[in-house]
């Protein structure tokens, strides 16, 4: 028992409160503490007293002080707890993984669907253009071969002419107010169809104020067939004039633009007959 | 201000601290925070150091809670003295020695009572008394080692006097203090 007072009255176990002593001391202290209820209960004294001693000195820390302090210790907290929470998670996770990569693909699928619909559209424009470029093309030979079709239909019209054999075919020559100068009429009595050959036409060109007319001689007595014009351009064309059952002589007068009733015998520029 | 402190009893509080529960943190600041800053800001002068101290403190208390055992005494005297070390550490540290000028020590302690109104309880009667009651030698030894940190060792070198008188100074001045206490 000498033992254990001389120990409290060395002082160490104030020294042991205010944590100033060595290492050894220390386990020398929480020794005896252990092995005897004294010094236990004269530490416990020293200690209430300087926890009351330092509760008279305190000093109340600013009132921000507590937010932050619990803030910092309750983050703290709450890591704890996500750590431990996290462990008991591993199946759940593994299946959000499965998940994603699923959602993944269909991502992928789509971004693949835009792509191709995007170039779909584009082949779609490009081949629609060269289909509207084909079409007027297309168009344009159409046309092209209807108006060749339509020369050629012309033309074989205008052949049938000299092929058939019911046209009489009659060469106009020039009198003497016109030497040299000539034309084919074709004329045939059934159909009672006069045409005048245009191409053939060897006369000179007439101004604005005549024109040329063709007159037929039934019986001595001219009938008025229509006037025509020497045109300065080449023609083929052959002009179908008014129609006469029977002739026997053609002529050609000068007369003013629109024809005359009677033919001006002293303007007759060709004459033929059968 | 107004807020309602939570107050536990020492038995409740170890047991919520081990338990890690929140309410523990919040009856743990508000039943020790006072205490623990008082000296805390006797050792680390400047308010905005001693706050960063004080938050450090809680934090180290939060962690290392499972190395506290009742055997080895009360949860105070182990928080105080895990106050009082990261206290001596700031003010050891680099860069809060070229943060502020070396002060006097006895200047410091009576500058901080000019500085601070100590909290007044009213349910403490007697403390003036208390106060009043340690013998100034008595008081300048154990405001040196309880709240400027200083070992007993340097408190003899700082006052000139020999060791065992500061021990038997140190440990006249709580037996006074116990007096009072009971």
């Amino acid at each position: 028992m000498e033992d254990v007072k001389s120990f409290i009255e060395s002082g160490i176990l104030e020294l042991y409160v205010l944590g100033d002593v060595s290492p050894a001391e220390r386990r020398e202290v929480e020794a005896m503490v252990q092995k005897h209820p004294a010094v236990r209960a004269e530490l416990d004294e020293i200690e209430k007293a300087l926890e009351f001693y330092a509760f008279e000195n305190a000093v109340e820390p600013s009132a921000k002080q507590r937010a932050k302090v619990l803030n910092s210790l309750v983050v703290n907290l709450a890591d704890d707890r996500i750590f431990t929470k996290k462990e008991t998670l591993t199946e759940p996770a593994v299946i959000t993984m499965r998940q994603q990569a699923g959602s993944n693909f269909y991502k992928y699928a789509f971004a693949a669907c835009i792509i191709l619909l995007l170039a779909s559209i584009a082949v779609i424009y490009n081949l629609n253009n060269r289909l509207q470029e084909r079409t007027q093309q297309l168009l344009a030979a159409n046309s092209q071969n209807q108006q060749i079709a339509k020369t050629v239909n012309y033309m074989d019209e205008q052949l049938g002419v000299f092929r058939d054999t019911s046209y009489k075919i009659l060469r106009l020559k020039g009198t003497k107010n016109l030497p040299g100068g000539n034309v084919l009429i074709a004329w045939n009595p059934v159909k009672k169809k006069v045409m005048i050959d245009l191409k053939s036409l060897n006369m000179p060109i007439n101004d604005k104020d005549h024109q040329y007319q063709l007159w037929a001689l039934v019986g001595g007595k001219p009938i008025d067939l229509g006037v025509f014009d020497k045109l300065a351009r080449d023609t083929t064309e052959m002009k179908q004039m008014k129609p006469v059952a029977l002739a026997q002589a053609f002529a050609v007068t000068r007369e003013p633009k629109g024809g005359s009733v009677n033919p001006t015998m002293s303007e007759m520029m060709l004459i033929g007959q059968f | 201000m107004s807020q309602k402190k939570l107050i536990l009893s020492e038995e409740e509080l170890v047991l919520a601290l081990r338990n890690r529960e929140k309410v523990a943190v919040e009856a743990l600041y508000d039943m020790y925070s006072a205490s623990l800053f008082g000296v805390i800001s006797r050792i680390v002068i400047d308010e905005a150091t001693a706050e960063d101290v004080l938050q450090e403190t809680f934090v180290k208390i939060w962690h290392s809670f499972s190395g506290y055992s009742e055997d080895k005494g009360r949860l105070f005297t182990w928080m105080v003295n895990i106050a009082r070390n990261l206290s001596i550490d700031k003010l050891r540290s680099k860069d809060f020695r070229n943060h502020s000028k070396n002060q006097e020590l006895e200047n410091n302690v009576t500058s901080i009572d000019q500085q601070r109104n100590t909290v007044y309880k009213p349910e403490l009667v007697g403390i003036k008394e208390l106060t009043q009651a340690l013998k100034p030698e008595q008081k300048s030894i154990l405001d040196l080692v309880y709240f400027k940190g200083y070992t007993h060792v340097e408190a003899a070198d700082e006052l000139g006097i020999p060791l065992g008188t500061i021990k038997t100074r140190l440990r006249m001045a709580i037996i006074e203090l116990r007096k009072h206490f009971n």
